[in-house]
This record gives structure tokens, C-alpha cells and sequence, in this order.
């Protein structure tokens, strides 16, 4: 006892604090890595190491239906991907979505706060209807619009269609129809997140700022333009990059509604890339068309992160 | 607390034998079923069945009730055997990825699967899959006088055949005929069409939109077992010839006429719906009567006479497909069949090959058909002789009038086991020539311009 008194007491006098301090944080440090290796471990196996290895395979010929003509090709198939048509009008299918089902994501999702922020009674009830179609699952919202919402002279929305005059349409045979009809599937299920997020935001805006405005006779207007939006804009960013990233890489519910058709009006570029990897089994053709997903998708939010630090 | 815990214990211990007695007593009580008298059919076969007895084998089949049927008489095979047989379902749009990703990897997952005639010429190719002839001329596998490969529907065989060898066994199969509602046809006096331009005017003559009956419908959505299932016969019935001088072709006049009967009956007599329709939403329509006639497989039959949902059991009668142009009929064939994988050892390739031998058998044949004990009938037995067998054949012209005269018809006389071309490249082909005829279809392209942007895109498929 009393010779490990002395021996602590020794060292508190001899080790200066800092060098203490410093052997104990790197003790940290170690237990710390030690802990989170196997997470970093299972993550690298599981996201880096497929992705480099899709890159990897990106610069192979690999066509499981003329394997004789497997190997190296080293940038071949990125050339021909530039003067591949169908990737240029992919690329574009899918920029048209995601635009597209961002802009109404946001448009529609804010209005909708906007309204049920307004509401004395019912807001919780509103919220947990309009969560719905959240929870299902792309695979099962495209099965449920092929079927029942989308045939002609079967489903709702023809149904509808006929009754307001506007006759029986060909939803999904059509190819403006079926682009428009993805996009609002897409919309219709995502738009609910737009509008929690959005309405969270909204209910933590400070209200004697309006207060103000109203004693400074602002129409209404001009708070929502004023006050509303600068102080929501943090918010519309986040949920615009989600929903960016996600809407690009879309696949479940436009692969069960159209499968990429009519011939290939929605056929965005992960589709084609999936059809081309698995369907024809252009492996290595297919690998570059994902890196080629991937980078576009890295540019995009990238520019978006950009917008969204810039004041 | 304490006094519940033996309780709950109790009830989960009951609970878990209940269980378990649920799931594998009728399996034991089929076992012990499959004495030796059930066994003698196949005893009598001159092979040693027992030869590699302890192994066992994972068969990837799709959930069918055609398969069904043979996995319930698994502990027969496991009594014939000692193989112990896992079978796994995967869904027809997955299983051919997955089971090309399995032959790629050689892993050996899948000892046989259900395999889709049009993929033989890929697993030729990458040496995948076995030739069965091997196995077939083994005498100590395989008594031929006993197994009758001749027995089996010739047009399957040669389906899946490459070069005359044969690389998976036939177990289910199907044809396309005509389905037509004879009392609507009756009442107009319409005979079923003996030609393509019979086809048209029929459908014209019973097209009535606004009675919500429609004169035809063929499968229109895209894909390479989907339009691509029927636009290949009518391809050939113009005179089209996939490997025109040696190179694939699948445009020109021929084509373009092909492509233009099909878009002019789809949309002046189909639904338009219909554009994206694949066959069981052909055959729900058929059943709800607002279908008048389909081309399609006959073993759409179980789904338009099933009592629980169909409105026009007894209205149906059968012909075969109508002839082309070219005076020919050619009709679509096609087959689920068991090839041998390759990458297995070889006492398992040879497990697998008994496994083959007794579900193609004419005994597996009959017991999973007529001579089942579940409700389920199957339409596609792989044997001429059972086709024969009048008891099958009273059970099988249930479905309607004529099935069984169509349906053995155009096996034996219309098909062209070319209807589609045979190459490795198929899966890429099938898909570009599915997604042509839809953007002809839609309307996103003319029909010339939608061939020539297919051919261009398959010239280089084909130069490798």
C-alpha cells in the first residue's frame, strides 16, 4: 500500500501534467479505434469496396454472352457510352424526373404546410394520413397505380378522366402520358416528406417577427416572401438534396409501372443501367453506366451543397 | 412472475411440437406413404437408384403449381434415392439472373433450375451447364428403355437443343393456340381463324367498345418472354427469317408487315390498356368476358376456367394459331426444363441427374397430373404418352372445346423450333426487339424507323 502510494505519488511529481494527460488520450484514442473497427471494417466491405470494384469492372469487357471477348478495354466502354444514344436520352429521362418531381415535392409539400399550419383542429390527424404513402414501398405503389389507378377503361384514374370529359387516356401506353404519370406516382408518394420537414420548420418560426410585420401593415404576401421563405430556406435546401439524390437514383416504382416504356420514354439512367447489366448482361458496359449515375449524381449535389453555404 | 414462467414455457414447448407437427406431419405422413409398392414404377427402371445416396441437391424452381405438385412428392424421390433434395422459389423474373449469376460465379447453389429454353445457347457457350447425352447413354444411370426419351414432346426437346445436343430436360411445357369465346363467335357465326387476315376481321367483326367487349388481345408489354413471346411467330408467319445469309436481321419488308399486323390489332381491336399486358392480364380480362379471342399459351387455360373468379367457363373452345402469309403457322413454343450445372462435383452431378430422370419420368409425369390428390391440374406434361392417356385427356378438355386437339396440334405439327433466334446474345436481343415493338406500339417511333434502330443496335451483339 504504502509503496504504490509513493510510486503514484512519484510519477504525479515527475511526469509533467500535459505528458500524463497525453498518454491517457491516446489510451482513449486506441480504445476509441478499437471499438468503431469493426463498423469502419464492415462499412468498407460493404459501400467502398463495392464501389471500387464497380469502377474497377467499368474498364473490363464483360459480356456474359460472348465471353470469348472478355478483358481489359481500359476506357472503351466510357467512349462508347458518349456516343451511346440511348444513355444521352436516359441521362436526360432522368433529369427530367428528378427536376421535375423535386420542383412539385416542394412546391406542393410547402403549400401544404402552409394550409395545415393554418388548421385549429385535425393537424395531428392530417399528418398521419398524409404520411402514408411514405411507408409503402416503391415496389407495392407501382404495383398499386399499373393496376389500379393507371389502366384505361379499368382504373381510377381513367374512370376519372372519362367522367370529366377528358376521355379514356392511355396512361402508360403513351409516352408523354407515362412520363407524366411516373412523375406523379413519385411526387404523390414524397411529397409528404417534403411537407413534415417543411412543416416543422414552420412551427419553429418565431412569431413576434410576424407580429411585426403586422404592425407594419405587411400583406400577406409579402411576410410569406419576406419573412416566410428566407427563414424556411435552410429547411427547402435540405429537403431539395434528398430528395435529389434519391429521385435520380429511382428505380422500384418506375420498374414495376413502365418497366422504362413505353419503347424507352421512361427509361431513366439507372433502369438502363440495370437492363443493361442484368437483362443483357453487358456487365462491364453496365459498371460504366453506374459510374457514370454516380458521378452525375456527386456533380449535382455537389452543386447543390454549393447554393446551399452561399448566402 | 415466477409462478407464470413455467407456464409460458409449457405453452411455447406445446406450442413449438403443435407447430412443427402442422409443418412436417403431413411430410411424415406422405413418407411413410412412399412404401415400396409406390416405389415399385421406378424399381423397375435396370439403374442402381441408390448409387450416391446421402447427397444433397437444391433445385431453383418457380412457385407454379406444376411445380408444386413435384415438390410434394420429393419425400418419394428421397425414399427412391437417399438424395435429399431443397427446393427454393424464385419468381420467373428473377430466376433467370439469378441463376446466371450462380452458373457465372460457379458456385454450384443451384444443382438444376427451372431454365428458360432461349438461355441454353448462353450456357452452351460458357460451358455452364453438362450435355445430357452423357447421362443418357450411361447404362448405369439411366435405363433407356425404362426413361423413353423418345416419349418426351419432340418440339421441347429440340427447344433445348443446341446443335443437336440436348442440354435440359423438358418438365412443363407449353404451346400457343387460339382461345376464343365460342358463344359470342356462334352468334355472329364466326369460325375460328384459319388465317392472320381471318384473325383481323374476326376481331373486327366482334370489337363493340362500348359493351365492353374487345375483339383481341395479345400480350403488349415489353420484354423478351413478353411481346417478344408472340411478335417472333408473326415475324416467321411473314416469311421472316432471323439469320438472313448467316446474319442476324430483324428488319426489312418482312419484319416491317409483321410489326404492322401487330400494332393494327392492338390498337383497333384491343383494349389499350392492353399495351401493357402480359398474359395473366390477358387472361383476367378473358375470364371477366371482356375479351373475345387471345393468342396465347395454352396454359393460360387453368386461369380462364378457374370457377372462383372466371365468368366464362363453359363459353371457351381452342384452335390452333392462324396461318401467315407465308402459308405457315408458327406457333411460339416453350418449356421450363432441368439443366445439370456444371460446377458440381461429380457425385452430386450425378444426384442431379436421377432427380432429372425421375421428375421427366412418365411415372413423376402422371402422378403429378392426373393422378394427383390436390386440386391443381397441370396442362403441360412433358410425354406424348400421357397426352394419350385418356384420363389425362378427360381431364384436360374440362378447360373447353377442342384444347386437347389444338394443343397436341401445334405441338406436333406448327412449331419451328427457330421461332426465335437461338444465340448467346438472345437476352440483349430479346430486350432491344421488346423495347422496338413497344416504341412502335406507343407510337414513339414508326415501325420502320423502330426495326432499323433495333438492327442497329444488335449488328454489334452479334460481331462480339
Amino acid at each position: 500500500m504504502t509503496t504504490s502510494a509513493v510510486t503514484s505519488a512519484d510519477i504525479a511529481r515527475e511526469t509533467p501534467r500535459s505528458d500524463f494527460g497525453r498518454i491517457l488520450a491516446q489510451r482513449e484514442r486506441r480504445f476509441a479505434a478499437a471499438l468503431l473497427a469493426p463498423a469502419f471494417l464492415a462499412l468498407l466491405a460493404t459501400t467502398t469496396f463495392p464501389l471500387l470494384f464497380l469502377v474497377y469492372t467499368s474498364a473490363f469487357r464483360m459480356d456474359l454472352a460472348m465471353p470469348f471477348t472478355n478483358g481489359f478495354v481500359g476506357f472503351e466502354n466510357y467512349q462508347v457510352l458518349l456516343s451511346d444514344e440511348r444513355f444521352w436520352t436516359s441521362l436526360l429521362v432522368s433529369l427530367v424526373y428528378t427536376g421535375s418531381t423535386v420542383a412539385l415535392q416542394v412546391i406542393i409539400g410547402l403549400a401544404l404546410a402552409l394550409l395545415v399550419m393554418d388548421m385549429k383542429r385535425g393537424q395531428g390527424w392530417f399528418r398521419v394520413i398524409a404520411i402514408l404513402p411514405v411507408v409503402l414501398s416503391p415496389a407495392v405503389v407501382g404495383m398499386i397505380w399499373r393496376t389500379f389507378m393507371l389502366a384505361p377503361e379499368f382504373g381510377i384514374v381513367d374512370f376519372l378522366a372519362i367522367n370529366a370529359g377528358l376521355g379514356s387516356k392511355n396512361w402508360l401506353g403513351d409516352p408523354t402520358l407515362a412520363m407524366v404519370s411516373v412523375i406523379a406516382i413519385h411526387t404523390w408518394q414524397w411529397t409528404p416528406f417534403a411537407f413534415m420537414v417543411l412543416l416543422a420548420s414552420l412551427a419553429s418560426l418565431p412569431e413576434d417577427i410576424y407580429e411585426a410585420a403586422r404592425l407594419d401593415r405587411a400583406s400577406a404576401w409579402q411576410r410569406f416572401r419576406r419573412i416566410t421563405l428566407p427563414l424556411l430556406r435552410p429547411a427547402i435546401v435540405m429537403v431539395i438534396i434528398m430528395r435529389t439524390m434519391v429521385a435520380l437514383t429511382a428505380f422500384a416504382a418506375i420498374f414495376t409501372v413502365t418497366g422504362g416504356g413505353p419503347g424507352t420514354a421512361t427509361e431513366i439512367l439507372n433502369l438502363y443501367a440495370y437492363r443493361k447489366s442484368f437483362t443483357e448482361l453487358s456487365i462491364g458496359y453496365g459498371a460504366a453506366l453506374a459510374v457514370a449515375l454516380l458521378i452525375v449524381t456527386i456533380i449535382i449535389s455537389g452543386i447543390l451543397f454549393a447554393l446551399r453555404r452561399a448566402k | 412472475m415466477t409462478s407464470f414462467k413455467p407456464t409460458r414455457r409449457t405453452l411455447i414447448k406445446t406450442g413449438t411440437a403443435a407447430a412443427a407437427l402442422a409443418t412436417f406431419g403431413p411430410t411424415l405422413l406422405r413418407q411413410a406413404a412412399a412404401q415400396d409398392a409406390d416405389l415399385a414404377p421406378y424399381k423397375s427402371a435396370k439403374i442402381d437408384w441408390q448409387q450416391v445416396s446421402g447427397e444433397t441437391i437444391t433445385v431453383a424452381v418457380i412457385p407454379a403449381s406444376y411445380f408444386e405438385n413435384l415438390i410434394t412428392l420429393a419425400p418419394q424421390f428421397k425414399a427412391l434415392t437417399g438424395i435429399d433434395v431443397r427446393f427454393e422459389k424464385i419468381p420467373p423474373a428473377q430466376i433467370r439472373q439469378k441463376s446466371v449469376i450462380d452458373l457465372t460465379s460457379k458456385t454450384g447453389t443451384y444443382a438444376t433450375h427451372a431454365a428458360d429454353p432461349m438461355y441454353y445457347a448462353l450456357y452452351a457457350a460458357n460451358k455452364w451447364v453438362e450435355p445430357l447425352d452423357t447421362y443418357l447413354k450411361d447404362k448405369s444411370l439411366t435405363d433407356e428403355a425404362w426413361f423413353k426419351l423418345d416419349d418426351i414432346i419432340p418440339a421441347w426437346r429440340s427447344a433445348n437443343g443446341i446443335d443437336g445436343k440436348l442440354y435440359g430436360m423438358p418438365y412443363d411445357g407449353e404451346v400457343t393456340i387460339q382461345v376464343y369465346r365460342k358463344d359470342l363467335y356462334d352468334a355472329k357465326g364466326l369460325k375460328p381463324a384459319d388465317t392472320l387476315e381471318a384473325y383481323m376481321s374476326n376481331a373486327a367483326a366482334l370489337n363493340t367498345p362500348n359493351d365492353r367487349v374487345w375483339g383481341a388481345a395479345l400480350r403488349g408489354v415489353a420484354g423478351a418472354g413478353q411481346n417478344m413471346y408472340i411478335y417472333p411467330s408473326i415475324f416467321r408467319e411473314f416469311g421472316g427469317d432471323w439469320m438472313k445469309g448467316g446474319k442476324l436481321t430483324v428488319n426489312g419488308p418482312e419484319a416491317e408487315a409483321a410489326l404492322a399486323w401487330y400494332v393494327d390489332i392492338m390498337k383497333k381491336y384491343a383494349p389499350t390498356a392492353a399495351a401493357n399486358w402480359n398474359w395473366p392480364d390477358i387472361a383476367d380480362a378473358f375470364s371477366q368476358g371482356t375479351v373475345a379471342s387471345y393468342i396465347d399459351a395454352h396454359s393460360s387455360a387453368s386461369v380462364i376456367n378457374n370457377p372462383e373468379k372466371s365468368k366464362v367457363i363453359g363459353k371457351v373452345a381452342y384452335a390452333r394459331w392462324p396461318k401467315g402469309p407465308s402459308g405457315k403457322r408458327t406457333t411460339s413454343i416453350w418449356n421450363w426444363g432441368f439443366p445439370i450445372n456444371s460446377a458440381l462435383p461429380e457425385k452430386k452431378r450425378k444426384a442431379t441427374w436421377l432427380f432429372i430422370q425421375w421428375a421427366a419420368s412418365a411415372e413423376t409425369q402422371a402422378r403429378t397430373a392426373h393422378r394427383f390428390g390436390g386440386p391443381t391440374k397441370r396442362s403441360g406434361v412433358n410425354r406424348t404418352s400421357v397426352w394419350k392417356d385418356p384420363d389425362y385427356i378427360k381431364l384436360m378438355n374440362g378447360f373447353g372445346e377442342n384444347f386437347v386437339e389444338a394443343t397436341m396440334g401445334a405441338l406436333q405439327d406448327d412449331t419451328d423450333v427457330d421461332w426465335r433466334p437461338r444465340v448467346p446474345q438472345w437476352p440483349a436481343i430479346g430486350d432491344t426487339m421488346a423495347t422496338a415493338i413497344q416504341s412502335a406500339l406507343s407510337g414513339q417511333a414508326t415501325i420502320k424507323a423502330a426495326l432499323d434502330d433495333a438492327q442497329r443496335r444488335i449488328e454489334p451483339m452479334m460481331r462480339g
